[in-house]
């Protein structure tokens, strides 16, 4: 059933300029607009700035760099990155990492699931489960010695990872995931 | 679920830009526009569906967007002061062969483009203008002098 009515009369709600012209401009509200809007505008510089600069991923601010306490491993990575982008954690190994010409890498869970793991550079020749990750091994002889881990991580959150050689100090850190 | 979030809140923040952005005088699109235009569609567009390219998604995201379309316009109706909010209003540009220079500069418009709307109403020159009004869709109306206004 209808309750609204299909008609109703004309009335004065739209302001007239010198009893002529209905326009409806309201210059207290658009003078206050355009100082909202010269905020936003600085507002939005900044964001720019600090998007540059790399506080919400891929810029200087982002980028970290840990050594573990023995110096076996160096990890470069980026501590703020974003959903679904890509970024490289690379690992620089010291002399007392290769044992056996071989070196055995482990790494925390978070890096593999939270933090998307999608490619380790160069392959491994064993990857083990168990303890909480994934332990690789690679085939070594001297160094310098890189591993690569191609990262994408699927949802924004803070995440802590644990990566080191097997055996010696690990190094722990923090990545921040931005949406 | 994430998804329709991304659709939700990505349909507000553009109707937001937009109105930052500000209404430019005329009322065809120019190439100017049409690059703002197409650019932010597509930019916000790439991040709304991420990887989710399922048809399924792809048609809650159109639901989720109507329905914020709908809340929006409903809200307008509802409250003045959030239509004016999301609208604007009706600006005098040119009044009583007087400009009103503050709003020319703030709001980005040029007397040529006055001009060029009071043309198109088939004036030849400003004094036959009585006043010039940037709507809040970014048309210029133009009332000529004792006669009857006619929208641009």
């Amino acid at each position: 059933m209808v309750t609204e009515p299909f008609s109703k009369p004309v009335k004065d709600s739209v302001a007239k300029v010198n009893n002529e012209i209905e326009v409806g401009e309201n210059l207290d509200f658009q003078r206050k607009w355009w100082r909202f809007e010269n905020v936003v505008w600085v507002f939005f510089t900044l964001i720019i700035l600090l998007d540059l600069a790399g506080l919400f991923g891929r810029g200087p601010i982002a980028k970290a760099e840990r050594r573990s306490a023995d110096g076996t491993i160096d990890v470069k990575y980026e501590r703020i990155e974003r959903t679904d982008s890509p970024s490289i954690l690379t690992i620089d190994f010291g002399p007392s990492a290769i044992q056996d010409g071989k070196i055995t890498l482990y790494v925390s869970q978070s890096l593999v699931k939270a933090l998307g793991t999608q490619r380790v550079v160069p392959a491994p020749l064993e990857t083990r489960i168990g303890n909480g990750g994934l332990t690789y091994s690679f085939p070594a002889s001297r160094l310098p010695a890189t591993v690569d881990l191609a990262l994408e991580p699927s949802g924004p959150g803070v995440y802590d990872f644990t990566i080191g050689v097997v055996g010696a100090a690990p190094v722990h850190a923090k990545v921040f995931v931005v949406p | 679920m994430a998804a329709v979030v991304r659709a939700f809140f990505g349909y507000f923040f553009l109707v937001m830009i937009v109105r930052i952005v500000g209404r430019r005088p005329g009322k065809q699109m120019t190439p100017f526009e049409f690059v703002l235009i197409f650019f932010i569609g597509g930019l916000a567009l790439t991040a709304i569906v991420g990887d989710e390219v399922s048809f399924t998604n792809a048609i809650c995201q159109i639901i989720t967007i109507g329905l914020a379309h709908y809340t929006l316009a409903w809200a307008r109706t509802k409250s003045s002061r959030f239509a004016r909010l999301v609208d604007g209003t009706p600006l005098i540009l040119l009044e009583k062969k007087e400009w009103r220079a503050q709003t020319l500069r703030f709001q980005r418009v040029n007397q040529d483009d006055v001009l060029a709307s009071a043309r198109d109403s088939g004036l030849k020159t400003l004094d036959q203008v009585d006043r010039a009004v940037l709507e809040r869709n970014g048309e210029i109306s133009i009332s000529p002098m004792q006669a009857t206004p006619r929208k641009a």
